[in-house]
């Protein structure tokens, strides 16, 4: 045998490299020409629609997440457009107008974010966007909606520090989530905290607000490990955290890797009694695919939980899983990208009232300060950074896989975009009229927290 | 010269090994921790031999360039799932019939598309991949993108103490299930080994990868033995899935992450021998689990992925290959 037996079939090395790298070319290719199905729906939309692009991906990594997210927000468009739900009494759509979605898939692939909304504000002449989950995704297009002046729509508790006069965030920022949850693991946990997070920008600088908040309040962080996004291998950091012996450890994994770490560390021998995990990314439905047995006695913070006690609520669970089945469950996530699109058609709805043509222009003066009874509870567009007010709550994880509330806000809580622990006293505040000028302001003293008055 | 280039690569792993350790030493547990990361190690190296096996047939042996191994186990670890969710059945109960199911996908795979694309590499390479792709595609459609549950079975929960320290904390233990994984991996290579090296069903299948023409000569039937060992090596694939996936989560692209893995430990452990991919998985779990203690997970996955890349330079026919003449 004269050549090497792995390519004993007169298949040289140089070969198989040029072969494999012809094969990882198609597969971009393949995610491009995937990338691009979708399009205008064909269902029956009437005289002179809205126009509206919808962008989840519903195939790749993070389609696991996006997928839902569409749903809920498929789900707000078929009321508005049928005058159920929330929409009830306003009639069929908006004004008379339908809301034609444009739905496009990313693919989970960052670039194609990109380039699909590109499509979306140049081809397809949509008005706004709803969409996005990863901040990677988001930092994708954010130039491209700033350089078109378009609108985006992004339902996703994010790692704060942006402010952009072409985004409204409808997720939790800092001091919603993380400002909350931290003092309360070193009151009821103990001091000392071990963080763990995905390896990109959300978890990393999520976890660096939380190490600070810790730090703040007298705590002590005793770990900081993270994993590539999608490892479902943990028993390196279950060993380092059973050696650095923490009171919890502060979870901020996503994706895939959130059951596996679940499923691992109880395997490991480790309870929740032991030592408690406290997570943002962790929902409903991440406990349903890891089995409520490994997340029982665990806690979460988030703004919206299934379990929530609001008419509105009921009503909204009832809805999805008519829609989608009853097997499904509602999480914090969804219930953002849900009332994000009221808020949309809310503000749609006041521009036609006052005689407009609606436009990034007249859509964004109206989306501004807009109040929507959510199934969380009463929540309103802050006016001046484009955040939401939310409530912050904190659950407990139970053996049924839902949460008990142990914390929560009376109110919803005024959105601060910039971290206070690490940059004190910056805010937003974009002018009215929004002139699109830098919005960051710097008042040099603690900002109070202040609550939706009702 | 082979030998100095890989001492000279590991040479700064040495030195931050030493750093970390002599930072360490002011600690006194983490010695103890140190054992038990390595004893965990094991805990990685069953996943990995578990998970490369059925590749280490279908590359190792029939030298068919799978880029679908992960799909494979995606298949065994949905059967589990299904089988579990309407039957209600025991994880090791559905075992045997995510080997046949993904078996029987196998053959259907080999019967229709590898069979034609013997000794035509590159379209075997894009064959295979594309069938990935679509193998993923009908799953999501059938079970959706969702994440799935599998329950693990509640009497291999807990783990095995080996070491004790002051006042009872455990020290080194492992989990019952991964000392039942790697008990199910090794079960699995004995088995395969006897089959392969015991059996005149082994013999034909060694015969026929050596010369396809000269075992037609003799009377073997190759097109079976090419479908039985695609099959089989499929099966292996499935039997993975099904065990891992109670530890694991089970979605739709969860057989990218082993892939990658899999072919690591094939390639570095040699592609001729079976026991070749034990000696891959253990170097690369164990020096994996090591280098993720002292440093992190992500750097650990850089540094081994770069060691096996300068090893395939210097050793292209991997670490254990009976030497052959030239």
């Amino acid at each position: 045998m004269s050549k090497s037996p792995i390519f004993s079939s007169g298949f040289s090395r140089r070969k198989f490299l040029q072969y494999s790298s012809l094969a990882a070319g198609t597969s971009v290719l393949a995610a491009c020409t995937s990338g691009g199905s979708g399009g205008t729906e064909s269902a029956d939309v009437g005289e002179n629609p809205i126009k509206v692009g919808v962008m989840y991906s519903t195939t790749g990594t993070i389609a696991i997440v996006e997928k839902s997210l569409q749903d809920a927000t498929f789900l707000a468009i078929e009321q508005i457009n049928t005058g159920t739900g929330p929409w009830q009494g306003k009639g069929e759509g908006i004004g008379g107008r339908k809301i034609e979605k444009v739905v496009v898939n990313p693919d989970s692939n960052w670039d194609l974010y990109n380039q699909m909304s590109k499509r979306l504000i140049d081809e397809d002449k949509v008005v706004c966007v709803l969409g996005c989950y990863t901040s990677a995704s988001r930092k994708s297009v954010l130039p491209v909606f700033e350089e078109k002046d378009s609108l985006l729509y992004y339902p996703v508790y994010y790692e704060g520090n942006e402010c952009s006069s072409n985004v409204f965030y409808t997720g939790a920022a800092p001091n919603q989530q993380i400002t909350d949850s931290t003092p309360y693991c070193k009151e009821n946990f103990g001091p000392k905290g071990f963080f763990i997070g995905s390896d990109y920008i959300y978890p990393k600088e999520s976890n660096r607000i939380a190490k600070a908040e810790l730090e703040k309040a007298g705590g002590q962080v005793v770990g900081d490990e993270y994993a590539a996004l999608g490892t479902t291998e943990f028993i390196t950091i279950i060993n380092k955290i059973q050696a650095a012996k923490p009171d919890f450890v502060l979870s901020n994994l996503v994706g895939d890797s959130i059951p596996a770490f679940y499923r691992q560390f109880k395997d490991a021998g480790i309870t929740s009694a032991d030592i408690p995990i406290m997570a943002y990314p962790t929902t409903e439905e991440e406990i349903q695919a890891m089995g409520p047995e490994y997340s029982a006695g665990h806690y979460t913070s988030f703004n919206y939980f299934q379990s929530v006690d609001t008419p509105e609520n009921k009503a909204f669970v009832e809805q999805f899983q008519a829609m989608f089945g009853d097997s499904r469950v509602t999480n914090g996530v969804m219930e953002a990208a849900y009332l994000q699109t009221f808020f949309m058609a809310q503000a749609m709805d006041d521009v036609l009232k006052g005689g407009k043509e609606i436009g990034t222009e007249s859509l964004r003066e109206a989306t501004r300060g807009q109040e929507f009874s959510a199934p969380q509870g009463r929540v309103k567009m802050d006016p001046d950074n484009y955040h939401t007010y939310l409530y912050s709550r904190i659950g407990k994880w139970k053996e049924d896989g839902q949460a008990e509330i142990v914390f929560s806000t009376d109110a919803a809580v005024k959105p601060i975009p910039w971290s206070q622990a690490l940059y004190k006293g910056r805010t937003c505040v974009h002018p009215a009229p929004d002139d699109r000028s830098d919005p960051t302001k710097e008042t040099g003293k603690d900002l109070v927290p202040e609550f939706l008055k009702s | 010269m082979s030998d100095f280039a890989l001492l000279s690569m590991l040479s700064p792993i040495y030195l931050l090994a030493q750093d970390a350790a002599a930072g360490a030493a002011k600690e006194a547990f983490v010695w103890s921790t140190l054992v038990n990361q390595a004893v965990n190690g094991i805990g990685i190296v069953g996943i990995l031999l578990l998970t490369s096996m059925g590749l280490a047939i279908t590359f190792g042996v029939m030298r068919i360039i799978n880029l679908a191994h992960g799909e494979f186990i995606m298949l065994g670890a949905y059967i589990t799932f299904w089988m579990q969710d309407v039957f209600k059945m025991d994880l090791l109960l559905t075992i045997p019939f995510a080997f046949l199911g993904t078996a029987i996908v196998g053959a259907i795979v080999e019967l229709t598309i590898i069979r034609r694309l013997y000794g035509r590499p590159l379209e075997t390479l894009l064959a295979t991949w594309g069938l990935s792709i679509v193998l993923q595609g009908v799953i999501k459609l059938i079970f959706t993108a969702q994440l799935k549950y599998v329950k693990a079975p509640a009497y291999l929960s807990g783990s095995i103490d080996f070491l004790k320290g002051e006042g009872g904390a455990t020290l080194v233990s492992i989990s019952y299930y991964r000392f039942f994984i790697i008990a199910i991996a090794l079960a699995l290579l004995a088995i395969t080994m006897y089959l392969f090296y015991g059996t005149s069903w082994g013999r034909q299948i060694r015969s026929v990868t050596q010369n396809r023409s000269m075992s037609q000569c003799l009377g073997v039937n190759t097109k079976l033995v090419d479908m039985g060992t695609f099959a089989y090596g499929c099966g292996l694939a499935g039997v993975a899935g099904a065990v891992i996936s109670a530890l694991k989560t089970v979605s739709p692209p969860m057989g990218q992450d082993y892939l990658v893995d899999s072919w690591m430990v094939v390639v570095t452990g040699g592609v001729d021998k079976l026991v070749g991919i034990l000696a891959g998985s253990f170097l690369i779990g164990e020096s994996n689990a090591i280098i993720a203690f002292i440093l992190n997970d992500p750097t650990a996955r850089v540094i081994v992925l770069g060691a096996v890349i300068v090893l395939i330079r210097y050793r292209p026919e991997g670490l254990f290959t009976v030497q052959k003449r030239s």
